[in-house]
């Protein structure tokens, strides 16, 4: 494939209309081929009342044994079944496995009811696979094949609809528990209970022909010519569950008596159907599979799960696999079926655990998924698009999520089999294939008069007149970008994008999804040359277009997905602006956060959705909003984001489900939203504090005092404070809003202050807590007047013994964002005296005691930041600076100040200690611990600039950061944590504690503040434990 | 019950002790010399707060932390191991910070303690039979 880029175009369209040629041709040859097929199925169906009757007997047999109640159950949800496919597997292994019967019925509409039984003689041996479909609508001659396989799965194919309602009312629970005891492995057992010979199959002999270029096709769905298996000893009975019910007609319940079934879960029909062609042929159909082929057509064809082919896989694994898609599409274009991705249940399973690793790249990431598919990734997880968005474990997929974890105990062992055994084989045995990324590597195994198409041919099928031939191009290409840089770039040079940004364009859904999908394969990665392809050939536009024009969940977690990777490459961040960010508000934000704009008294406020496409779009805007000021001009003025933001914030607090991702997006997006807001936000300068700017920070002991607990109403807004008056100017009042704050200006309303303060006390997200401190230390910067009510209601919401705690944070980030936070908090005089007096304690705990290793090995950036707020703690306050002294701090900042590596954190501990030392008061008892003078001299050149005044606005707000994830804390912190002594009582007495006893200094501000924040009293709560590395 | 126990001592009484002696080679690192433990304790400390002491009014030097492999893991000094003395200077009854210094002076490459522990103890104990002090 190296040579790709110096082929000429010349050769690549002869090469494609050669390709088109033969796809002709093979499509003819097929048909015909399709119905020899057929023919003979019928002809050998007929005959075989063998296997009807003597399978039924040893399926009983077996299925009494583990008869469970609970089969009933799994159709209680399904709807009335109007379509059933019935599907027929028997299973034969290697002797020595263990046996199961398993019958699936499959019905339409999705439900799938899988009757497996587990036979404790499992010694017997099985050899083949054989899977019976039947659709009742298709009327063929299937019906009898299906009798003939399980007696007793006919009557429910047939009378499929009376079954299901008596099944409705069944509990769901109990479905759930037979899941649980269900057996991996398919059962070994002969139509009579006898070991079946190797071979018996009757389908031996055409078996060939018909998967190569028949049953591969997708033609599982084949009708019903129950073709016959002699050997039918387990049988699968599946109803599918189409949780979009888009296709199907309804559960099958049959069957139900005996066996379990594994109802709702199982097989998902949609995955069959969506997942192109491609995967199926790649990767699952087994290639020998006998399905009738008289009935088939082409809905059929899409609606035999995975599973089943896995099954497949089992029985013979020694045959080629995989067929290509573009093979598929050669033969039976026709066949193509626009269905909508479904769910899979085996990959919805790796839901749970991913959902912890939250993306680790600003990127949506398709990488993070593949770290856990273990085992199973072969070709089947190489599409993310599938996987990705289902996977995940949101709420929306709550439930299945748990049907899931019920059914399968051990998934979370090995990943994605939720039949244990044979899928496992299964995937064993498509992860031989696993490596291969080039398309041609598969018809090496198959007949060669089939080989797959060479990338240039890829891409040049998409542009074929046909359109089930764009689309499982388009699919097939994605798949083969999976995780492969190398087939992207490949693809970029091709020129493929601009075609699949026009397929954007596509009338039909499968184009368009899949050509989006493919995109959104291209564009996850570090290469933005992709990237930067798509925005060229206007990608971008066309996304927001599709995402404005289609309904399809499914496509829109795809375009959601694209943008998102595409808005963290800088460049694109503004362009994805221009063109989607009204579109990406409208369409996805608002609806799904639950705001409404115009908010019906009658109804209840909605909660918000925490979607895929929610947490894509949310995780876009993110990435954008870092991109500037103009950015965040363009978010905070965009109408009804930040109210629809701010809207989901709240509603996840109400919920107590803060720590996913779409609540860290949005909390990410406030916080950056919220940066320079006294700066830039329109009219900001009506509000700013003419006095504050003369001594920020530094301003006298203004000492309230009013209650604290008053509220901001009442009094004319002055927004002033006077320097060193004893001014309170915590009641000024809010200016007088003559309507209601909506857009931009709730962004910096006192009122978000109680909604960060509740992040910051619940959220276990790292990300989360440190964008809700950045946001709160970027409202409490700058000097206006709203800066100074929010600093004034932090501490009235009691704010600064959470921020305290959070000092003692594993994460390193969370620690500076807190520390920052607290430094422009205590611009505030009062926050000062309490912050002084509560946190010096944690935040000395957090600086390096020189050369030891520090408790926390914190950044530089940390350090400083904790340095910087120390500075502007005891600055203009002596009492502070005693604080510091108690806290013993002098020795680290002094061995800061002469022996730390980093000249910033070198510089800024100096500044303390130059601070501390201009306090004559205090020499005295510096002196007694043996310091002196020399101590507080800046152990490097420095210039001994405290910058004390006139820094307009402490903006040493967080940049907004781009979503990486750097954890920040390092394994050692989390161990610390545990070895380190515990402060059992440490932190319950953040709140109830009486501050301090003897400090006389301090008691008249003690007494006016009451301890409306009642910090922790250094004096009084045990010392913090010390812990030094030697 | 007998205060004497090592692990339960308080400073200035007799002590009985079934010590170990422990030489560490400290180690370069940058500038730096490391031994690769943390202590915690002290008298200035809160014992209370000592998770490895056998009662909570131990102010003497605890081992808390040990670096994977490093020299003081590999001279055999174990998490909770209590220090008694470094290069004989008395540990049980000094500061945190005294400590400390103790155990990081620049010019000296090595370090013996004399540490105690509960498995230690037991061990004696054990072996001896009741044992009484």
């Amino acid at each position: 494939m190296e040579d790709y880029d110096v082929r000429s175009a010349a050769s690549i369209l002869a090469s494609v209309k050669e390709q088109e040629a033969r796809f002709e041709q093979l499509t003819r040859a097929l048909e015909e081929e399709r119905r020899n097929v057929t023919l003979q199925l019928e002809r050998a169906n007929l005959p075989p009342n063998n296997p009807p009757t003597s399978q039924p007997l040893a399926w009983q047999q077996v299925v009494m044994q583990e008869q469970s109640p609970s089969n009933v159950t799994s159709l209680g949800m399904m709807q009335e079944p109007q379509e059933v496919v019935e599907e027929t597997v028997t299973i034969e292994e290697d002797p020595g496995t263990p046996t199961s019967h398993v019958s699936v019925v499959t019905s339409d509409d999705g439900t799938t009811r899988r009757t497996e039984t587990k036979d404790a003689a499992a010694t017997l041996k099985v050899t083949k696979v054989v899977k019976t479909i039947t659709r009742r609508t298709f009327h063929q001659p299937a019906a009898p094949s299906s009798a003939s396989v399980s007696p007793r799965s006919r009557p429910a194919s047939r009378s499929a609809t009376p079954t299901a309602t008596s099944l409705d009312g069944e509990p769901v629970t109990k479905m759930v528990k037979t899941v649980t005891t269900r057996t991996v492995r398919q059962v070994p057992l002969g139509p009579d209970g006898l070991p079946l010979p190797e071979g018996s199959s009757p389908l031996g002999s055409y078996t060939d022909s018909i998967d190569r270029r028949y049953v591969k096709n997708g033609g599982c769905g084949g009708g019903g010519g129950g073709f016959i298996t002699p050997q039918a000893t387990s049988t699968l009975t599946r109803s599918y569950n189409n949780s979009y019910g888009d296709s199907y007609g309804d559960a099958t319940p049959d069957a139900p008596p005996y066996g379990r079934h594994y109802g709702l879960h199982d097989g998902y029909p949609e995955l069959a159907d969506g997942y192109g062609s491609l995967s199926r042929g790649l990767t699952y159909r087994p290639p020998r599979y006998p399905y009738m082929a008289n009935s088939y057509r082409p809905e059929n064809s899409y609606t035999l799960p995975i599973r089943k082919d896995d099954y497949g896989h089992v029985a013979q694994p020694q045959v080629p696999m995989g067929s290509s898609v573009l093979e598929l599409n050669r033969s039976q274009p026709e066949r193509f079926q626009p269905e909508p991705y479904g769910l899979e249940d085996d990959r919805r399973s790796l839901g749970p655990e991913e959902e912890e690793p939250y993306e680790l790249e600003p990127d949506y990431s398709t990488a993070n998924r593949r770290t856990l598919q273990g085992p199973s990734r072969g070709r089947t997880h190489r599409e993310p698009l599938r996987d990705g968005p289902r996977v995940r474990g949101y709420p929306d997929e709550q439930v299945e999520a748990e049907l899931i974890d019920e059914r399968h105990p051990y998934i979370h062992g090995m990943y994605s089999a939720p039949l244990a055994q044979p899928e496992r084989g299964s995937m064993a045995s498509l992860d031989r294939m696993g490596g291969r990324r080039s398309p041609s590597i598969d018809s090496i195994r198959k007949d060669p008069r089939w080989r797959d198409p060479d990338l240039p041919e890829v891409i040049a099928m998409l542009g074929h007149p046909i359109d089930p031939v764009k689309s499982n191009a388009a699919a097939y290409l994605q798949h083969l970008c999976y995780e492969n840089d190398k087939i992207k770039k490949d693809v970029r040079q091709l020129k493929g994008i601009p075609v699949l940004v026009g397929l954007l364009d596509h009338p039909k859904a499968e184009v368009h999804r899949k050509a989006c999908g493919a995109l959104r394969n291209i564009s996850y990665g570090k290469d933005n040359d992709n990237k930067v392809a798509i925005k060229n050939c206007d990608g971008i536009p066309a996304l927001v277009r599709l995402l404005r024009k289609t309904n399809d969940m499914e496509v829109r977690e795809l375009i959601t997905g694209t943008l998102w990777n595409l808005s963290s490459y800088e460049p694109l961040k503004m362009v994805i602006i221009n063109h989607g960010l009204q579109t990406m508000t409208n369409e996805v934000i608002i609806p799904h956060s639950g705001w409404e704009h115009e908010p019906n008294e009658d109804s209840k406020p909605r909660d918000a959705e925490w979607t895929t496409v929610f947490k894509n779009t949310s995780g876009c805007l993110r990435n954008v909003s870092s991109d500037g000021a103009e950015a965040r001009r363009r978010l905070r003025e965009c109408e009804g984001l930040v109210d629809a933001l701010l809207h989901a914030l709240q509603s996840a607090v109400g919920k107590k489900d803060m720590d996913n991702k779409s609540v860290e997006n949005c909390v990410c997006i406030m916080r950056n939203l919220s940066y320079h807001v006294h700066k830039e936000v329109p009219g900001a300068e009506k509000f700013q504090d003419p006095s504050g700017l003369q001594a920020p920070g530094s301003a006298g002991p203004q000492r309230k005092k009013k209650d604290d607990a008053g509220c901001f109403g009442g009094k004319k807004a002055k927004g002033r404070k006077n320097g060193e008056n004893d001014k309170n100017y915590d009641t000024l009042d809010l200016p007088k809003r003559t309507e209601p704050t909506k857009g931009f200006e709730l962004l910096y309303q006192p009122e978000v202050v109680r909604l960060y303060l509740s992040l910051l006390t619940e959220s276990q997200n790292y990300n989360t807590l440190e964008a809700a401190a950045g946001a709160l230390q970027n409202l409490s910067a700058g000097q206006w007047t709203w800066s100074n009510y929010i600093r004034a209601t932090v501490r009235k919401e009691k704010g600064l013994p959470i921020l305290v705690e959070l000092l003692r944070s594993d994460s390193d980030k969370v620690v500076r964002a807190v520390a920052i936070a607290l430094r422009n908090l205590s611009i505030d005089r009062r926050n000062k005296d309490l912050i002084g007096s509560y946190a010096m304690r944690d935040l000395v705990t957090n600086l390096p005691s020189g050369q030891q290793r520090p408790a926390k090995n914190l950044e530089e950036d940390t350090v400083v930041a904790i340095l910087n707020t120390i500075h502007e703690i005891v600055t203009d306050s002596s009492e502070n600076a005693r604080s510091l002294i108690q806290a013993q701090a002098i020795e680290k900042l002094v061995a800061i100040n002469r022996t730390s590596q980093s000249s910033r954190e070198t510089k800024a501990a100096s500044h303390v200690l130059q601070t501390v030392w201009s306090y004559k008061e205090l020499r005295n008892a510096l002196t007694k611990d043996g310091w002196n003078k020399s101590h507080f001299q800046p152990a490097v050149t420095v210039t001994p600039k405290i910058t004390k005044n006139g820094k307009p606005g402490y903006d040493d707000t967080t940049l907004p950061l781009m979503e990486k994830n750097q954890d920040g804390y390092s394994t050692i912190d989390q161990r610390d944590k545990e070895c380190k002594y515990k402060t059992s009582d440490g932190s319950a007495d953040l709140t109830e504690r009486e501050p301090l006893k003897n400090d006389t200094n301090r008691k008249h501000f003690i007494r006016s503040n009451r301890p409306a924040v009642s910090l922790v009293d250094a004096c009084d709560v045990k010392p913090q434990p010390v812990d030094s590395w030697v | 019950m007998n205060h004497n126990d090592t692990l339960n001592h308080s400073p200035g009484q007799p002590l009985t002790a079934v010590v170990e002696r422990i030489e560490i080679k400290k180690l370069h690192q940058g500038d730096n010399l490391i031994m690769g433990f943390s202590i915690g304790g002290g008298i200035d400390q809160d014992p209370a707060q000592n998770p490895f002491s056998q009662d909570k009014c131990d102010k003497g030097i605890y081992v808390t932390r040990i670096t994977a492999k490093g020299p003081a893991e590999l001279a055999g000094l174990m998490m909770g191991d209590k220090i008694l003395q470094v290069n004989g200077w008395d540990m049980t009854m000094v500061t945190h910070d005294r400590a400390r210094k103790r155990l990081t002076k620049k010019k000296e490459d090595v370090v013996r303690l004399l540490v105690t522990r509960k498995s230690l103890e037991d061990a004696v104990k054990k072996s001896m039979g009741p044992y009484q002090k």
